[in-house]
């Protein structure tokens, strides 16, 4: 079978990755998967803390496990989370795209065309996880692809694939969101916190995640959703804008939020922390 | 497991583990070690089972479990022993089970006794026990004498009673660091599950007391009646995919493949060997011998079993030790095949000097390996070293053919996938050469030492092809050339008339090559999958599968039939291959009551008896020595188990002061300058060694691979939050750890995962340090095994990685 070619006959349903970190033991078997698959090049690491190897993404890293040790009442929870690009129903990032690189593709994966992209960073500073990377050589953005050219081709995603102990699992939207709930609620008798993460988000995310804890002891923010000055300068003031305002007013609203966009509204490390729309890190 | 059971095998398999209703996961680090294991004990946690971690760390495994305990490492027979009283004390155990399937009854010599931590027979001289009194009582047809109830005070049962009677859950946590409570609920929630299994690995066997400790597994099992059940027995995880494999091949000194014994310094002729191993091993060690020597073995000729080497008795040479020996001089040259020595034995300044006390050293491994390039070593002058060393490129796994022994004892086959890179070669075609190139700088020789070079049946082709090797192994009709079809074959054929270089895996190329086998159905739904591959012994799936059945020979639990006698057919019938002496004899003959068929007793052995079935009643006329059927496996230290402090420990024995560490310990004293014995006063924490689930083994081959070292890009000493406060250190700084024989500088990562802890009243810490790293390599990175201890479990020779005494500083 060739790759790149989307094998004929195979149904173009929304699809999702369940990431069930109740079963996740951290090996990071899925981070080799990626590097492997993607022929991504290794990156040089040290400890950062706990087993974890890397701080963030990459433009050569689209995937990493985060680990939190939580240690209360006598208690020690060691928590995994294999971060990379959510594939969000309402991705910002297409959104803030100015090149119209980024696209979703049917089965719901948000996908980056390298031809088109100029590298100008927009999908970076709008992503509420900070997911794409600009490779500063390249000029060009990149990410987790979700594997398009396995899925399409009737393969699960390499870090899915890879999985021994079963935490991760892909199917049909409908029929694995049906798993998750039961699944969430197995869960919820040994873990009484235990929430489905990426339901609500984004408008609902291809990854989505059987937290065991609440989302912030994964460094996460729930009910995220895009940044409000994308929403607003892309739905509502660019389409407007463009017609009904003239002049010097319309020229300083779209430098304000043009600014706005690019993050240069941000730069307070403490404005930063306490920004309520961020998604957290990671 | 083999002085219990009857074979040194994992008794289920990986695919089982999904029956179980709850683990004990003790000395396993599984999800880091063995990351497939999680797969199925996933599946069992799904419905409902309950994981139990016994850890000096909280690890990758403890994360997935329901009960944590940070146990000190090294202290696991104190609370396995607590365990063991409250099993007994409060009749916790199987009581048919144990009566039908187990020792319990059999009376035990007079003269058996433990006193103030030694057991009756021991000679401090030696440091070695003889072993006269750890007998049962033989009536005067020399069967062992059972008595009426658990009560009679010889009986096994009494004896175990008695002897655990010392250990409380106080005294365990005294000397464990767990909690009293928490070993209680261990206990509670073990023993009310029903099956209920084991796992282990190396943080059991790596200890001075290794045997003793699965001897306490064994123990508990075969008192809850879980041995020989889905779901159930002990599952000895094997650290590599052929670990299980090259066991079997005899990678243990003191064993020919198959586990024959290897014959020793006073067994001149077969008939020698057969006085010290029993008869049960004539067919298996002339087959063996057939396979090896072909046509030229005869029975007139003794199958040429003076052609064999043989091992002097008193001394060890298990891997540790032959580097004492080497360091002695005994050994002019080392080929090093899969071992990354220098970075793998203990106490590696014994490999170090040792390495440079040789004329030649041959290396085989895919990279430069530390041991391939000893001389390099920071610190070492190449000027001063006259070892030739000479390296040869070996073809990774993915690179030849052949068959891989898993630790669920499948003999899997596989096909090369792609040619080897450059001149690198499989194993068996470098070794061919090598014979062949050997045999040729003989000829003309008429030397008689020489003739096993001659005589040698060496038929695996011009170009070996490692399907002959299995052949050969699987067994040969000797009388009509054809491969023997299966182990029933193997074992009606008359002695001498059949071939097989490994007698366990006889009938494995019998109809096709049965390795090669893919089907994945598994009808009976209990992960037996007997249509892939094949499993030693028969297809056996599940050793010991007899025990799942009552006396009447039907399944204990219905919704987990392995086998059944099938009296309309008069056969044991049953999903899985009944593991019986005779498949046609039913439970009320003899051969049929028997559950472990491979001890001599055919019963499981609580009580490690020194014991010979078949011993003739009266001595044989001729006057030689008699044969007796088979000797049972024994335990150089002790008949049962008891608990004794590492030893390089951080405190007393409170159980026997006086008697503190294993007695039947040998100390290393080659080179007395670095196989040093530290004090707790210069050396007050207790180090122990581990695996990364991003790196394998000593390194070798995943050091080289950069995606694995971007993963895991540096080793590191886990360290505890009081200690790092102690001591004020932050997160990630540089230490220096040393022990009585060497040092070593390394970041220290500051964790909740290890925990300060009591031990006889005292606070105490564990450091955890990974050993897979060495001086070469893409990831250079200081080795572990620089500061352990050389000293080994006096009975399966393995060393104490998992705990000696270190200091801590900041570097």
């Amino acid at each position: 079978m060739l790759f790149g070619q989307p094998k004929e006959g195979l149904e173009m349903t929304k699809k999702m990755i369940l990431v069930d970190t109740s079963k996740c033991t951290g090996c990071k078997a899925c981070s080799a998967a990626c590097k492997e698959w993607n022929d991504l090049p290794a990156e040089k690491t040290t400890l950062v803390k706990s087993y974890q190897s890397m701080k963030d993404f990459t433009p050569n890293t689209y995937t990493y496990i985060t680990f939190e040790e939580k240690y209360e009442n006598s208690k020690l929870q060691w928590l995994f989370r294999k971060a990379q690009c959510f594939h969000c129903s309402e991705p910002a990032c297409l959104k803030a795209c100015t090149s119209n690189a980024i696209s979703k593709t049917d089965y719901g994966f948000v996908v980056i065309d390298r031809e088109k992209c100029i590298g100008c960073g927009y999908c970076v500073e709008n992503c509420p996880f900070s997911v794409p990377k600009v490779d500063k050589v390249a000029n060009k953005a990149s990410k987790c692809t979700g594997c398009t050219d396995r899925v399409e081709n009737d393969l699960k995603p390499a870090c899915v694939s890879i999985c021994q102990p079963g935490a991760l699992d892909y199917g049909d939207m409908d029929a694995m969101m049906d798993k998750a709930k039961k699944r969430l609620a197995e869960v919820q008798k040994k873990y009484p916190m235990a929430n489905l993460y990426g339901e609500k988000e984004m408008g609902g995310t291809t990854y989505k995640y059987i937290l065991l804890d609440v989302p912030k002891a994964y460094g996460l923010t729930a009910n995220v959703s895009a940044p409000l000055s994308l929403t607003l300068w892309k739905d509502l003031i660019r389409p407007v804008g463009t017609w009904a305002m003239g002049g010097a007013a319309a020229a300083v609203l779209v430098g304000v939020l043009t600014n706005a966009v690019k993050g240069n509204y941000k730069k307070d490390p403490i404005a930063d922390q306490s920004e309520p729309e961020k998604g957290g890190k990671h | 497991m083999s002085p219990s059971f009857g074979r040194g095998a994992m008794t289920n398999s990986w695919s089982d583990l999904q029956n179980s209703e709850c683990f004990l996961i003790a000395g396993s680090n599984c999800a880091e070690n063995h990351p497939i294991a999680m797969r199925w004990i996933n599946k069992a946690k799904e419905k409902g089972a309950k994981v139990i971690v016994v850890d000096p760390r909280f690890t990758r495994t403890a994360s997935q479990a329901d009960i944590f305990a940070q146990i000190r490492p090294g202290a696991d027979i104190a609370y396995l022993g607590a365990i063991i009283k409250h099993i007994i004390d409060n009749k916790l155990y199987d009581a048919d089970y144990v009566s039908n399937y187990t020792n319990a009854l059999v009376k035990i010599n007079k003269d058996f006794k433990f006193d103030s931590g030694l057991f009756s027979g021991f000679d401090a001289k030696t440091k070695k026990y003889n072993m006269d009194s750890w007998a049962y009582q033989l009536d005067d047809q020399k069967k062992p004498v059972k008595a009426a109830s658990f009560d009679d005070p010889d009986s096994v049962f009494s004896k175990l009673k008695e002897h655990f009677s010392r250990y409380t859950f106080e005294t365990a946590e005294n000397i464990s660091g767990i909690p009293a409570a928490k070993i209680k609920e261990i206990a509670d929630t073990f023993c009310s599950a029903k099956p209920a299994t084991i796992l282990y690995a190396l943080g059991m066997t790596q200890h001075t007391t290794a045997v003793q400790g699965i001897r306490c597994y064994a123990i508990i099992q075969l008192l809850l009646g879980n041995v020989g059940k889905a779901g159930g027995g002990i599952n000895a995880l094997r650290g590599e995919p052929n670990v299980q494999g090259s066991t079997d091949m005899a990678n243990l000194y003191n064993n020919l493949p198959g586990y024959l014994p290897a014959p020793n310094h006073t067994d001149k002729t077969l008939r020698d060997y057969l006085v010290h191993n029993g008869s049960f091993q004539q067919k298996h060690i002339v087959s063996m011998l057939k396979a090896w020597f072909g046509e030229k073995a005869t029975k007139d000729n003794d199958y040429c079993f003076g052609y064999m080497p043989k091992f002097n008795s008193g001394v060890n040479a298990s891997m540790a030790r032959v580097w004492d020996l080497v360091n002695k001089g005994q050994f002019k040259m080392v080929i090093n095949i899969g071992s990354n020595s220098l970075v793998s034995i203990p106490n590696r300044a014994v490999v170090r000097q040792g390495l440079a006390k040789l004329d030649m050293l041959v290396v085989a491994d895919l990279f430069e390996t530390e041991t391939a390039q000893f001389w390099r070593e920071p610190g070492v002058n190449p000027a001063d070293i006259k070892t030739e060393v000479i390296f040869l490129p070996a073809a990774f796994v993915y690179e030849k053919d052949g068959s891989l022994t898993n630790s669920s004892r499948w003999i899997q086959w596989k096909d090369a996938a792609i040619k080897p890179l450059g001149d690198a070669k499989p194993d068996l075609d470098i070794l061919d050469l090598l014979y062949k190139r050997v045999k040729k700088l003989y000829e003309g020789s008429t030397d008689p030492k020489d003739e096993p070079i001659f005589n040698a049946r060496w038929d695996y082709g011009e170009e070996p092809k490692a399907i002959k090797v299995l052949q050969e192994l699987g067994g040969y009709d000797e009388t009509t050339g054809k491969v023997l079809p299966t182990l029933a074959d193997y074992l009606k054929a008359p002695v001498g008339a059949v071939s097989s270089g490994c007698w366990i895996y006889a009938g494995v190329t019998g109809n096709g090559n049965l390795a090669a086998k893919r089907k994945n159905d598994d009808p009976s739904g209990l992960g037996l999958f007997r249509n892939w591959s094949f499993a030693w012994p028969g297809n056996i799936r599940i050793l010991y599968n007899r025990a799942s059945c009552d006396a009447n020979g039907q399944p204990v639990d219905s919704k987990r039939k392995l086998v059944w006698w099938d009296a309309a057919n008069q056969v044991w019938a049953g999903n899985d291959g009944a593991d019986v002496v005779d498949k046609t004899k039913g439970p009320d003959t003899p051969e049929g009551k028997q559950a472990f068929r491979m001890n001599p007793e055919g019963i499981g052995r609580l009580f490690a008896a020194k014991y010979t079935s078949g011993m003739p009643a009266t001595p044989p006329a001729d006057g030689l020595p008699p044969i007796g059927i088979r000797p049972a496996g024994v335990c150089n230290d002790g008949p049962i188990p008891e608990f004794y402090e590492p030893v390089e420990s951080p405190t007393e024995n409170i159980l026997h002061p006086q008697v503190s560490s294993n007695p039947a310990v040998v100390m290393p004293a080659t080179l007395p300058e670095v196989q040093k014995v530290g004090k707790k006063q210069d050396f007050p924490y207790v180090l122990t060694t581990y695996g990364v689930t991003e790196h394998f083994c000593a390194g070798g081959i995943t050091r080289n691979i950069p995606v694995l070292n971007e993963l895991m890009p540096e080793p590191f000493a886990e360290i505890s939050k009081n200690l790092a406060k102690k001591i004020g250190l932050n997160d990630g700084d540089k230490v220096e750890l040393s022990s009585a024989r060497g040092k070593v500088q390394v970041r220290c990562l500051v964790t909740d995962r290890i925990q300060s802890y009591k031990v006889n009243g005292k606070e105490t810490e564990t450091i955890g340090m990974p050993w897979s790293w060495g001086f070469a390599s893409l990831s250079p990175g200081p080795s572990a095994n620089e500061l352990t201890i050389g000293v080994i479990d006096p009975t399966a020779g393995t060393p104490e990685y998992k705990c000696c005494l270190v200091n801590l500083r900041r570097a």
